[in-house]
């Protein structure tokens, strides 16, 4: 867990050097740090669970494989932050080491073990995000943004506290393997079940499933675009995987209720992010709904939870984090060219950019689901381990809706292939983007086609 | 391991650079590109064949994990032994060959690059085929050529025609693809693998006959369509619409083999299925005894070579038939070098003739053309048999085998035999006999191929002349080389000289040999002596307008399968699709639309209206699990 102690630092670090006016190494130096952090993070691979402070964190392979892929996702967003924030130059030490706490907590979210580690990750994770939702302190909308995020996720919060003090008081205990052995033994107190219910109602918020995902479409609208794509990216998988870690270590014994719950919310929450992109004409829009469409679909593998779930869970969440990271990274550069956020914005991208266009066509598909494409096995393996635990029926709720959401990623398709643009004149993006969609590119392809890439993580939490 | 990736991935990599170069690259340097890349990968080739010939064991990799579910696994993965080593020197050693050959024919070719990127990635399918551990792996490479074929068939893409050519090709071919698929499935659903290894040792135990026997049955259908075998060989002729390069490299040594090597590779099935083996048997002596009919009234010099390599392919099959896997495997290698050779003398005569095809307008041309006439003339000698040059020695021993397992085969294969002697002389003569027939513009034209084209020629024209060697029969009391080589893959079949003797095989040889000559002497006396001209279009009455009509087999098609099927497609686009299929897609679109303009109401903005929402959801939640927990 060196990972998280020492981004804890690298975001101080980040203050550090805008005192010393150090600012124009900012972003390669944080990249460089963080790639760093990766090598570091790995070299705990495949050791046994190992605990830290009282238990308060575990690193397991669970922890190691989503840390891994979080830190890459931010090493993606401070890239892109460089060019986005030109306009601000002053606060873009700030704005990236905001962006490095948000990163602790999203380690924080994935590796603890104990519920005061749970609030204070998902704590530290949200209060950022707040932060940089309204970090266009002069547009409107982004102040809109994030008063309602703040306003919606403390009640979330508020919510989230109610339960962790409910279960306290049941079990006696923060920990998640004592809740665990206390949720396994005879005789559960109602209070119990009504504070696990009240966790599992702030972490279906969190991660935007229906009816709690009303924040998103507007936070994600409002926000600029770089907290949008960071909100879709690293916040989603560091929410669902803490979710899962939870329910896979502390409540499986007393699951049976809970998974239908969970199959109705998540066959609702596919219904209803698919059925309302189809309409949308903002490109961050339509990726708000599609990304809480797709947390619908990573609910399917919590839903049917056992040890192989987490492999599905992770493929899934690699799969949507790089094609949601390369969209952004190439939706970003061409509204901010275009000065626009519609679909239209991205007409005749195909002749102008063509690189570009294929890229996006690429993320679009994969997120569609269509073979050979990471997206593809991501739905395919998640689907799978659903039929095997017997929930048919949202299996096939997921496969009605996948099928329609093939309609509005290929609005865009066509639009940037089919349409012409009004404006001649096409500059190339800045290299960063430009870049960090080729990998993003390059791992969408390579995980359709080898999807044995991705590590199994079968050592799952700790019990 | 090296090695093998270079050996498969070099014509990979003149493809990519040819073909996304483009034209930026010079024609010289595209050639170079193009045929050293097929040179390296037929150095690498010779390794392994010498390693193997002396006697090094054959080399298995696997290159990846590729599908894996339920309890099949599929590897991507390669295997080198005898025969995918035999496969190997002549497509990359022909295709070498033809590669350079193809510097000269196709120098003034605006699609040069074009040309040279297709046929590195057709050898780059061809290894991927031949090179396969398992069916799948075979399968890519399968396709992989079939794709290519089509893309030089077409390759004058500009004439609606050649168009044409190759949709033909690639519909007939699916339709042989759909039996091999089939075949690959009933294999896979019982045995649960592909592997060639595996297979052996599942069927090793014995296995359901009649699985055995759908399974081989289908597998046959898939090569009756790749390698143009009745009913689907009618894409064949009509593919030489393709520049005459791919002609000889595609169909005629090569890609057209690949069905004998499938059923080479898959040996161990087939002879456990003795009636898929009288079937292939029949089927090939029909084809080969039909299309020689065919090829005898042809008068498009590369359409009578194209009857001719049906017919060829006809007698392989038929000894594949009688289980002589290494028979069809011999005539296989001398059949490519001696059609090789035909093909692309046949160009070099196209080349000079300024794009004429037909014999009829040609004649006299070995005046002007010595070298493209004497290796086309020693090649010729080779097909129709004569010994002792290696046609004679390949097809005498398929003749041997018809001759053992059943008379009557044995009589219709010698009629092919005999025709061919006389078509391919009479090719001969008509165009490098008696006076030229051409325009004077033609006449002023005419002149010898240079080097890159020549050279290629009198290569294959030796290897036409001596290839006999690696299957000498036993009656010279030397070693058949190839099935002793073969051995290993295939278990050589007990040769009938006990039983027949000497006697009976010098017999067969002398009969094979007198027919040889007496259709080349009638040829002779024909188009020679008499200077008798096929009729003109149309003069034709009778049985030899049917003959020249190609049975009106393309007709019958058109009629019998074609038609129904258009009227089928039509009443399925009308009504199935535009009202049914399109009703339903329409209609479910429209409905997600419009619940999703409803959706998109609730998302108002008003904040007070999400916390409700969000309340309604937690009291849902806890009215469903306080009941439950009741």
């Amino acid at each position: 867990m060196r990972a998280l102690t020492y981004t804890s630092f690298l975001g101080i670090a980040c203050l550090v050097l805008e005192i010393f006016n150090l600012r124009k190494i900012v972003v390669p130096v944080v990249v460089i740090a963080l790639l760093a952090i990766l090598g570091i993070n790995f070299t705990e691979w495949n050791g046994s669970s190992v605990s830290f402070y009282n238990d308060m964190l575990r690193a397991d392979n669970f922890a190691l494989a989503f840390t891994g892929l979080l830190i890459v996702t931010a090493a993606g967003l401070v890239a892109m932050s460089g060019s986005f924030y030109d306009t601000e130059e002053t606060k873009l030490a700030d704005y990236i080491s905001v962006i490095v706490f948000t990163l602790c907590g999203g380690i924080a979210l994935v590796s603890f073990s104990n519920m005061a580690m749970l609030f204070i990750g998902l704590e530290v994770l949200s209060i950022s995000l707040y932060i940089l939702a309204g970090s266009k302190r002069r547009d409107i909308r982004s102040n809109e943004a994030a008063m309602k995020y703040f306003l919606m996720g403390s009640f979330a919060s508020g919510i989230l506290l109610f339960g962790i003090t409910l279960v306290y008081g049941a079990t006696g205990s923060f920990n998640l393997a004592q809740i665990a052995l206390y949720a396994s033994g005879p005789g559960v107190d109602p209070i119990f079940v009504v504070g696990v219910i009240m966790i599992l109602i702030a972490m279906l918020f969190k991660v935007s499933a229906v009816p709690f995902h009303f924040w998103a479409p507007d936070v994600y609208e409002g926000s600029p675009s770089l907290t949008t794509a960071m909100m879709a990216t690293l916040s989603k998988v560091a929410a669902m995987a803490a979710f899962y870690r939870l329910f896979s270590v502390s409540f499986v014994n007393n699951f049976s209720g809970f998974a239908w719950i969970l199959s109705v919310v998540a066959a609702l929450t596919m219904l209803v992010g698919n059925l309302t992109a189809l309409n949308q004409d903002s490109f961050k829009r339509m990726l708000a709904f599609s990304g809480i469409a797709h947390a619908g679909y990573m609910l399917l593998a919590i839903m049917s939870l056992y040890q192989n779930t987490a492999n599905a869970l992770f493929f899934y969440t690699v799969a949507y984090t790089f094609a949601s990271l390369g969209a952004f990274a190439i939706g970003i550069s061409v509204m901010k060219r275009r000065k626009s956020e519609k679909i239209e914005a991205f007409n005749g991208l195909g002749k102008s950019n063509p690189f570009q266009a294929v890229a996006l066509t690429v993320f679009m598909l994969s997120m569609a689901g269509i073979p050979p494409l990471a997206g593809f096995f991501a739905k395919y393996y998640v689907f799978f381990e659903a039929i095997k635990t017997q929930h048919l029926a949202v299996v096939i709720v997921a496969v009605i809706t996948s099928a329609i959401s093939v309609y509005y990623y290929f609005k865009l398709i066509l639009a940037m292939w089919t349409k012409d643009s009004e404006e001649t004149d096409a500059p190339a993006g800045a290299i960063s983007y430009i870049a960090i969609a080729a990998i993003c590119l390059i791992v969408t392809l390579a995980l359709g086609i080898l999807p044995s890439l991705v590590p199994s993580i079968n050592q799952v939490a700790s019990k | 391991m090296l090695t093998i990736y270079l050996l498969i991935l070099l014509p990979l990599a003149g493809f990519l650079i040819n073909g996304l170069l483009g034209t930026k690259l010079s024609k010289g340097l595209s050639g170079i590109i193009g045929s050293a890349t097929i040179l390296g990968s037929f150095i690498i080739s010779c390794m392994y064949f010498f390693g193997l010939v002396g006697g090094a064991a054959p080399t298995e990799v696997k290159v990846f994990d590729w599908i894996s579910f339920g309890n099949i696994h599929i590897n991507f993965g390669i295997l080198i032994d005898q025969l995918s080593a035999l496969w190997l020197m002549v497509v990359t050693g022909i295709g070498f060959l033809i590669h350079i050959y193809s510097t000269g024919y196709m120098h003034d070719d605006e699609g040069f690059q074009r040309f040279f990127a297709y046929l590195n990635l057709f050898i780059f399918f061809m290894l991927l085929l031949v090179l396969g551990n398992n069916f799948v792996v075979m399968f890519i490479g399968w396709e992989g050529v079939g794709l290519c074929s089509y893309l030089l068939i077409g390759f004058w893409y500009k004439n609606q025609d050649y168009n044409n050519a190759a949709k033909k090709a690639f519909v007939m071919n699916r339709i042989g693809d759909l039996g091999f698929l089939i075949g690959m499935f009933i294999l896979l659903y019982n045995f649960h693998t592909l592997d060639f290894n595996g297979l052996k040792a599942a069927v090793a135990g014995g296995a359901d006959h009649h699985i055995i026997f759908w399974a081989t049955l289908f597998l046959f259908i898939g090569a009756t369509g790749k390698s143009a075998q009745i009913p689907l060989y009618t894409w064949l002729p009509d593919a030489m619409a393709g520049p005459t390069p791919v002609s000889a490299l595609i169909h005629a040594a090569t890609m057209v083999t690949a069905g004998i090597f499938m059923i080479c590779r898959a040996n161990f099935l087939f002879t456990l299925a003795p009636e898929t083996l009288h079937i292939i048997a029949i089927v090939g002596a029909a084809t080969a005894l039909f299309a020689a009919t065919i090829g005898v009234m042809q008068n498009d010099i590369k359409k009578v070579l194209a009857y001719s390599t049906v017919s060829q392919l006809g007698l392989m099959f038929m000894a594949l038939g009688f289980g002589a896997y290494t028979s069809g495997a011999f005539h296989v290698v001398t059949h490519a070098f001696f059609k090789a050779c035909l093909f692309l003398g046949s160009g070099s005569v196209i080349h000079a003739m300024g794009g004429e095809q037909d014999i009829r307008r040609m004649g006299g041309l070995r005046k002007w053309m010595p070298i493209t006439f004497g290796t086309f003339l020693l090649a010729s000698l080779a097909i129709s048999g004569v010994p002792p040059l290696s046609g004679f020695f390949s097809k005498d021993e398929i003749l041997a085998h018809a001759f053992e397992h059943n008379k009557v085969l044995w009589v219709v294969a010698s009629v092919a035999s005999l025709l061919t002697a006389y078509y391919m002389f009479r090719l001969v003569f008509l165009t490098f006999f008696g006076s030229f027939r051409g325009t004077h513009d033609q006449e002023h034209h005419l002149h010898e191929s240079p080097m890159s084209i020549t050279l290629p020629l009198v290569v294959l024209s030796v290897l036409a002349v001596v290839g006999g060697v690696i299957g000498l029969p036993p009656v010279t009391h030397m070693t058949h080389w190839l099935s002793h080589f073969l051995a290993p893959v295939i278990p050589a079949v007990t040769e009938g000289e006990g039983a027949e003797g000497t006697s009976m095989e010098l017999m067969l040889m002398g009969i094979a040999t007198v027919l040889a000559f007496a259709a080349i002497a009638w040829a002779y006396a024909r188009f020679v002596g008499k200077r008798t001209l096929p009729a003109e279009d149309g003069q034709l009455t009778g049985l030899g307008s049917v003959v020249y009509n190609k049975y009106y087999v393309d007709e019958l098609y058109n009629l019998a399968i074609v038609k129904p099927l258009l009227a089928a497609s039509e009443w399925g686009y009308t009504v199935l699709d535009k009202i049914v299929v399109d009703g339903v897609v329409v209609w479910s679109g429209k409905l997600s639309l419009m619940t999703g303009k409803q959706l998109r109401q609730i998302q108002s903005g008003n904040i007070g209206f999400y916390l409700l929402a969000m309340v309604l959801g937690i009291v849902g939640i806890f009215i469903y699990v306080l009941t439950y927990l009741q």
